[in-house]
């Protein structure tokens, strides 16, 4: 390459990197600053570098970055299927920076329709799963019963107790009609 | 007006003509009388007027900041004038809406992070739109700056990747478990992005060993100088003409058996004849 970098460039060559930068969408920012999620070992100049080498950006001379803390959490990484309680731990930290942009960049707008994502259907399956799971849950027992489902009930039993109809065994506990 | 030495002094070099309230300035007291007149002893005179009064010929203060300040709020002062004034400062335009459009160059570099339709997030199905990863044995023929290449392509879809995932999160939100499709098919093509990457690691590593494996072997082998620059048409490879090289037969034990020109030896038939089988 005949341009030279516009910054003394280090003495370690990486030629494969392995690992993965996020630009994040900024609505309080100006057009010309731009934010990544980097590695939590990555500094400035190493930003700097990667942006330069990797994506041909030219940047501003500052470069803001920080650090966001976890909150402390129960359960295990990746979550498996049952809730884990007792096992406490701080997720790995974040690492933000912020950088200023010789030439100004906007996001494009998000998307308004959202059904090619499924979004109104995942909303009600999550709605109507939602009660389910908790009945099902430790604290299926604390859950009250709705009125709807004991009216079902109390027709149930008395038509078997008229004997209008019989009992048929296993039918699992928590299916059934919403309650 | 205040005693200055200057008055003193007059007074005492020059003889001062004592004057009364009711004399008048235009006339002087006749010569013969002057040593009449005269003082010898210098006294510094009252009738000088002295007062702390600040009169309204006081030195004016050529300072025109004089009470301003940005740190304590003061505002503009009386007699300063800017060369812009209040009413026609620029005012914020807060609407967003009414805010006019930033002009995007179509070569920057942060449009490699987003999709290449340019859009801000990836429909499932432009996510699942993807075939499998290279195979190690389609990137062994590749030659280092092919696989150099194949690597950043990689890098650069795995960070596409990773700002949809946030994007993502930040549009349908978590929702108390998914929040909308796409998740899946982007962890699935960020799969096969990740088993391309570990076949170039894998095709790199084997040449390495390969080459390694090499130069040991130049090293250990006594006919084989690795220094030699070969444009200088030093010979890198110096075979020992000077012993006398044996014939080494590569065959094994097994070609006496298979070896068709070979006959059976001819049968021992004495022995054959005294060893008669009852």
């Amino acid at each position: 390459m005949a341009v030279h970098a516009p910054f003394k460039v280090g003495m370690k060559e990486i030629y494969l990197p392995d690992f993965k930068l996020a630009f994040i969408r900024t609505i309080h920012l100006p057009a010309n600053y731009a934010s990544f999620i980097v590695p939590l070992w990555f500094s400035k100049l190493d930003l700097r570098d990667y942006l330069y080498h990797g994506y041909n950006l030219r940047i501003g001379p500052v470069i803001r970055s920080y650090v966001q803390q976890s909150r402390i959490r129960q359960g295990q990484v990746p979550s498996p299927t049952r809730p884990q309680y007792k096992r406490w731990h701080r997720p790995r930290s974040t690492k933000r920076m912020t950088v200023e942009l010789e030439r100004p960049f906007a996001w494009p707008e998000r998307p308004d329709d959202l059904t090619a994502w499924n979004k109104e259907e995942t909303k009600m399956a999550n709605e109507e799963q939602g009660p389910l799971g908790k009945r099902l849950g430790p604290e299926g027992d604390q859950q009250g019963i709705s009125n709807d489902r004991r009216t079902s009930m109390r027709e149930q039993a008395k038509a078997l107790l008229e004997g209008r109809e019989k009992w048929k065994p296993g039918v699992s506990r928590g299916l059934g009609t919403s309650g | 007006m205040h005693c200055t030495g200057a008055f003193l002094l007059r007074s005492a070099l020059i003889p001062s003509i004592p004057r009364t309230t009711t004399a008048t300035t235009a006339s002087l007291p006749a010569a013969f009388l002057l040593p009449a007149f005269t003082t010898t002893t210098p006294q510094p005179t009252a009738r000088a007027t002295f007062s702390t009064t600040p009169s309204a010929h006081a030195r004016k203060d050529g300072n025109r900041n004089r009470g301003v300040s940005a740190l304590r709020h003061t505002g503009i002062g009386k007699k300063q004038k800017l060369s812009v004034s209040l009413k026609d400062l620029p005012r914020p335009v807060l609407d967003p809406q009414r805010r006019s459009k930033v002009q995007v160059d179509d070569d920057h570099g942060l449009w490699d992070f987003l999709p290449t339709a340019r859009t801000a997030l990836r429909t499932p199905d432009e996510l699942h739109a993807h075939g499998r990863g290279w195979t190690v044995p389609e990137l062994r023929h590749k030659d280092w700056d092919d696989l150099h290449r194949l690597w950043w392509v990689c890098i650069k879809e795995r960070n596409r990747l990773a700002t949809q995932w946030y994007e993502h999160d930040r549009i349908g939100g978590m929702d108390g478990g998914a929040g909308m499709y796409g998740e899946h098919e982007g962890a699935a093509r960020d799969k096969e992005v990740r088993k391309t990457m570990k076949g170039v690691r894998h095709c790199l590593t084997e040449r390495w060993y390969a080459w390694e494996n090499a130069r040991v072997a130049g090293m250990e082998d006594g006919e084989v100088d690795l220094y030699a620059e070969v444009e200088r048409g030093e010979a890198a490879y110096l075979p020992r003409g000077e012993e006398s090289v044996e014939p080494v037969s590569l065959g094994s034990e097994d070609d006496a058996r298979t070896d068709p020109s070979r006959t059976l030896p001819p049968p021992n038939s004495a022995s054959a004849a005294s060893e008669a089988r009852v």
